[in-house]
């Protein structure tokens, strides 16, 4: 919403300067976004008269004039040749610098002095080309600053209205804003029109909840033609354009009064005019000269013959106004917000109209709006004016009052207000206060449409107390924890866990593209978005994966090329009948696993450097540790990949595992990057507090044992270390693989395990014989259950 | 050369030979010359039996002291020794200590979760614990519960993103705002309730301001006798400890379907001290959160007896927080995830 300052003070007795004005909105709630000076680059430029226009001394080319401006004469060079003595010209005096940046001083031109410049049209910014300097009109008062012949010497306003005050999209209601905020009155707005007396034209509404109110005026023998300067100047200042007067004006009504208006011309239709929904299939070109297609919830505006408006939207091309108009139907209309809304986004119209009637024009501001309308038509344009007709549908009735109980208002703001206060601020904004049965209620004004409630009637009163004038406390509550539990979710924790392992955490987008998620997960169909906003980002992640990857491809085709990652966050998976989030975490790692530097050699990460962080992740944390078995999603390399799950779990969580060198291609560089995923709600269950059983720190002292193991190549270390520590839990305590060896003196197909073991009773000092013994059997089991021999 | 002359003139060399003497070997060789038993010493008091009677208690206590001397000069000479082979070792165990050290991998959180994690933790402290609910949301929960109905043009504020409707028919949206939760949660407990609630949320609009997800912190209380001043005096303390420094802090009518009275939260600008300055467009003040106490309608929506109980809700843009306390100059940087972004903003002292 656009306005400026002296437009506002024809509606309102204050006279705050413009930047007194804005704080004053902005802190009632009403945010002003800008406030600019108009007249920019014409501070110092003033109508001048020319007394005198001679030759210069040393240049034929060039005159000197001597101009009148104000009190003061001139003396000043042009270069120009239509002027003559007695012309009225813009003067830029010392110190100006115009809109086209020119700067103005004063100077010497071939050895003259010049008491600044006569501008041309262009120079001022008034126009893209001109010949000559401006010669204005004969009757402009010498002196006068050419801003304020303009019209410009105005502030412009830029308010960012909330949707609930549609009452302020009109400079009037601004001023009645302004008015309840400062006491200070609107000025009474009172339109003479005398009319003829003619038939009133015929108005039928059929559809009543969609046109509550509708009024309608036949203006006759208008003369249309182009606007004058200030109706110009007021519509250009706040952005639009002037077409003619009829529109111009219909346009003024809109911006002043908040008013929507149309002008038909009144020799296209055929009354009756009828305000009724569409038929099915009915056609209408609107001004833009689209053509659209209605259906029945579109309301419309029709004669006997055709659809002319869609009503609030847009008016028809076939029947609106042009220079050829002579008689006019005015329209002044309330139509039903709802209405508006849905067939101005069905049809996908945006208008200066549909904004208004969208947030709620006046009902009861049909009148006003339609004899000021028809007060300027007929200065104007001529003509003359028949009475109106106001149809009401019924579907409009007034306000119902609104409980006001003071004390309430006070509890809920954590104010003292007087009740009287109070009630001074609510009938300042138009409510009117009604008694019954003891109890106070204020009935709201007809264009407050967001009035409704006694809380919005608190909003009023705290808004015009002011929020700086209450004062903030901090709340007592009890020191109860909640009931509810905050640590549902392990994503903190986890996260803090991968940073303190030496990740970096990436937050990627939810959406994806789609044949980025099928190359990842081909056998889950995503959740497509319904408008995405680019193919890219076009259906639900159905894994961290091709986020983090995405991340670290961006990363290496940026020259980062040592990478730990990772991230936490929802997928979404189709689950029985209805989508489910997951919350999970992915980790990734690729280049070198230290910087290149002077202490220690570095090397490419692997498989195991990962494993051994994910390892470390869950580590004491209850869970017994994961379980490894091969296998897992078909974007890893078949023979470095594996799923895991905790111990007392028999279904895998999550993956490891090295990127298939396929997708590795992708990359550039295409380095080998390993990479995991798992399901940080399938492993919450499975955590403990304790982080694991207690352990009774023995006093007894340990024996340890090294074993040499030859197994198949097929046998996996993780099944044989578990089955050795479990030959008798209370005594081994660690088994530790230290060594695998293959090759050299082993025959083919076989490798060679070197493993360190730890004995130790909690009761007793072993003795060699009982040590002896746990040696046999672990050489027995390794060998019935691996056929392993003892080397 | 009497016996009390040879003594003093041995005593003189071995002396001599003690300070002469570099390694502690030598030393020990120099005590075995002297008090060995082939020693000069023991040798010098084998002829003490062929000095006088008289004399030779006095040649005792000599050779006595001479001994004593000796040893304290050897002892002496002992730690000097060590000392100096200390300092030698210790020399040539120098270092250039100025060479870089074994770093461990530098990990850390991403500046939006190390904003969260303030947020929260702050809040934590003053009795809001944080909950979280689902991403996808059903259009009661984003919208109608939260008095934005159908048609109201407060939903042209939301971009929002669709899916296609869920089972049940029902439209489903990726949730605009955190504030859907504060319905879930109030569906499922009853008042007193104090609750933060850290999240994604989704927008369709993006350019230089605006990324299509991004985060924000939704609180809210609901109690008896909840007020407005409380509000701003939670949300004043809430800035002037997240930010670290006194702002002023300004509360400004507003419009959110969801509260009335409805306010715009705004604290003085942390870079210009309220001067204007490209940062807050000139304004002096940045506009930070959205608050209000909670509409009747949302109560009513949830079962909540309006006339029992009240309370107050807040969001805020963690991204635009996580900028202006970290200096953090582009937006779309927080989706890059580049690692040297990564890297200077993962740290902190609070974090």
């Amino acid at each position: 919403m656009k306005f400026t300052r002296r437009w506002l003070l024809e509606h309102w007795q204050g006279d705050l300067d413009a930047e007194a004005i804005g704080r004053r909105l902005t802190k009632a709630g009403l945010e002003v976004a800008a406030i600019t000076r108009l007249d920019k680059g014409l501070e110092h430029v003033q109508a001048g008269r020319l007394l005198e226009v001679g030759r210069h001394p040393d240049a034929d080319r060039l005159t000197l004039c001597r101009v009148l401006v104000g009190q003061e004469e001139l003396s000043i060079v042009c270069g120009a040749r239509n002027h003559k003595v007695g012309d009225m010209v813009a003067v830029a005096r010392e110190g100006a610098l115009l809109p086209n940046g020119m700067k103005i001083g004063k100077s010497k031109i071939r050895g003259v002095l010049s008491q600044g410049m006569l501008a041309s049209a262009t120079e001022l910014g008034l126009a893209t080309s001109s010949e000559g300097i401006l010669i204005l009109p004969e009757e402009t008062v010498p002196g006068i600053p050419i801003a304020q012949w303009l019209g410009r010497d105005d502030d412009l306003f830029e308010l960012e209205l909330t949707p609930n005050r549609g009452d302020c999209l009109g400079v009037r209601g601004i001023a009645r804003e302004l008015a309840a905020l400062t006491g200070r009155p609107l000025r009474p707005l009172t339109p003479k029109v005398a009319t003829t007396d003619t038939a009133p034209p015929q108005i039928l509404i059929e559809h009543a909840t969609g046109c509550p109110r509708y009024a309608g005026r036949i203006i006759r023998n208008v003369t249309i033609t182009a606007s004058p300067p200030w109706l110009k100047n007021r519509l250009e200042a706040v952005g639009l354009r002037s077409i003619n007067t009829v529109v111009d004006i219909t346009n003024f009504i809109l911006l002043d009064l908040n008013q929507p208006m149309h002008a038909f011309d009144l020799g296209r239709l055929a009354l009756p005019l009828v305000v009724r929904g569409a038929f099915a299939g009915e056609r209408l070109t609107t001004l833009d000269g689209t053509e659209h297609t209605l259906e029945p919830e579109h309301l419309l505006i029709a004669d006997t013959r055709q659809p002319l408006a869609l009503a609030g939207i847009m008016g028809g091309m076939e029947t609106g106004v042009t220079e050829s108009t002579t008689d006019l139907l005015l329209e002044a209309a309330y139509f039903d917000p709802i209405m508006v809304t849905r067939t101005g986004r069905k049809l996908g119209i945006n208008s200066d109209s549909r904004y208004r009637f969208e947030r709620g024009t006046d009902p009861l501001g049909l009148s006003l709006a339609m004899e000021r309308a028809t007060e300027l038509i007929l200065s104007l344009c001529g003509g003359e004016a028949g009475p109106v007709t106001l149809v009401e549908s019924g579907a409009w009735t007034p306000r119902e009052p609104i409980l006001l109980r003071h004390e309430r208002i006070n509890r809920l703001a954590g104010l003292r207000l007087f009740n009287t206060e109070m009630e001074t601020m609510l009938s300042g904004l138009g409510c009117e206060k009604c008694l019954l049965d003891g109890q106070t209620l204020f009935r709201p004004p007809s264009h407050r449409h967001d009035l409704v409630l006694e809380e919005d009637l608190l909003e009023e009163i705290v808004r015009l107390h002011g929020y700086d004038n209450v004062t903030p406390v901090l709340p007592r509550v009890e020191t109860k924890p909640a009931e509810y539990d905050a640590r549902e979710t392990l994503s903190p924790i986890l996260k803090r866990r991968m940073a303190a392992l030496g990740y970096l955490e990436t937050i990627n987008y939810s959406f994806i593209g789609k044949s980025l998620q099928q190359r990842f997960d081909p056998a889950i169909a995503p959740e497509e978005l319904v408008n995405p906003i680019s193919e890219e980002m076009a259906v639900l992640r159905t894994s961290l994966t091709p986020g983090l990857l995405e991340a670290a491809r961006r990363n290496l085709s940026r020259g980062n090329l040592n990478l730990r990652l990772f991230e936490t966050g929802h997928v979404f998976l189709p689950g029985q009948g209805h989508m489910v989030e997951r919350e999970r975490l992915a980790g990734l790692i690729t280049g070198d696993l230290n910087h290149r530097a002077w202490h220690t050699p570095t090397r490419t990460v692997d498989f195991f450097d990962l494993k051994g962080d994910l390892e470390q992740l869950v580590a004491n944390m209850g869970c017994g540790g994961l379980v490894f078995e091969p296998g897992g999603p078909e974007f890893l390399h078949p023979g470095q990949k594996a799923v895991f799950h905790p111990q007392d779990l028999n279904r895998p969580i999550g993956w490891i595992g090295r990127l298939h060198p396929e997708q590795q291609q992708l990359l550039d560089p295409a380095q080998p990057v390993f990479m995991f995923e798992f399901d940080m709600d399938d492993l919450h269950p499975h955590l403990a507090a304790s982080g694991g059983t207690d352990l009774a720190l023995s006093r007894f002292p340990a024996l340890e044992r090294d074993f040499a193991f030859m197994v198949d190549q097929e046998v996996g270390a993780g099944p044989f270390m578990a089955a050795m520590a479990k030959i008798e839990p209370e005594l081994i305590q660690e088994v530790r693989l230290f060594d695998v060896y293959q090759g050299g003196t082993l025959p083919e197909g076989k490798k060679s395990f070197a493993i360190h073991m730890v004995f130790r009773s909690a009761e007793r000092t072993l003795t060699d014989l009982e040590a002896q013994e746990l040696c046999t059997r672990i050489v027995e089991t390794a060998q019935n259950q691996f056929h392993a021999q003892q080397r | 050369m009497n016996m009390r002359d040879q003594l003093e003139a041995l005593n003189a060399k071995t002396l001599e030979e003690l300070h002469q003497a570099t390694s502690a070997a030598a030393l020990e060789e120099v005590r075995v010359r002297f008090l060995g038993k082939k020693g000069t010493l023991t040798h010098l008091l084998r002829g003490l039996k062929e000095v006088p009677d008289a004399e030779r208690p006095a040649i005792g206590t000599l050779a006595n002291t001479l001994k004593e001397t000796f040893n304290n000069v050897l002892a002496q000479r002992m730690n000097d020794l060590k000392h100096q082979e200390l300092q030698a070792r210790l020399a040539r165990e120098a270092i250039d200590v100025t060479l870089p050290g074994r770093r461990p991998h530098a990990g850390g959180l991403h500046p939006v979760s190390r904003a969260l994690t303030e947020i929260t933790d702050i809040f934590l402290q003053m009795g809001f614990p944080a909950m979280s609910g689902p991403e996808v949301e059903t259009d009661w929960h984003n919208f109608e519960a939260l008095n934005i109905p159908a048609d109201h043009p407060a939903r042209e504020m939301h971009d929002t993103f669709y899916l296609s409707p869920g089972a049940d028919g029902g439209r489903r949206v990726l949730r605009t705002h955190t504030s859907p939760v504060q319905i879930r949660v109030m569906e499922s407990y009853k008042p007193p309730l104090r609750v933060i609630v850290p999240g994604k949320v989704y927008r369709c609009d993006s350019d230089l301001t605006h990324t299509p997800m991004f985060h924000q912190v939704e609180g809210f209380m609901v109690d008896r006798d909840v007020h407005f001043g409380q509000l701003m005096g939670l949300l004043e303390t809430f800035l002037r400890r997240f930010f670290e420094r006194r702002l002023p802090v300004r509360f400004r009518p507003s419009f959110f379907p969801f509260t009335e009275p409805s306010a715009e939260v705004d604290m003085g600008c942390l870079f210009c001290e309220g001067s204007g300055c490209r940062i807050c467009k000139g304004t002096g003040w940045l506009e930070v959160l959205g608050s209000g106490l909670i509409h009747p309608n949302v109560l009513g929506n949830v079962g909540i007896d309006k006339e029992v109980f009240s309370g107050f809700a807040f969001g805020m843009g963690v991204e635009r927080l996580a900028m202006l306390k970290y200096g953090i100059g582009d937006l779309r940087t927080f989706y890059e995830n580049d690692v040297r972004f990564l890297t200077r903003h993962a740290g902190g002292k609070d974090i």
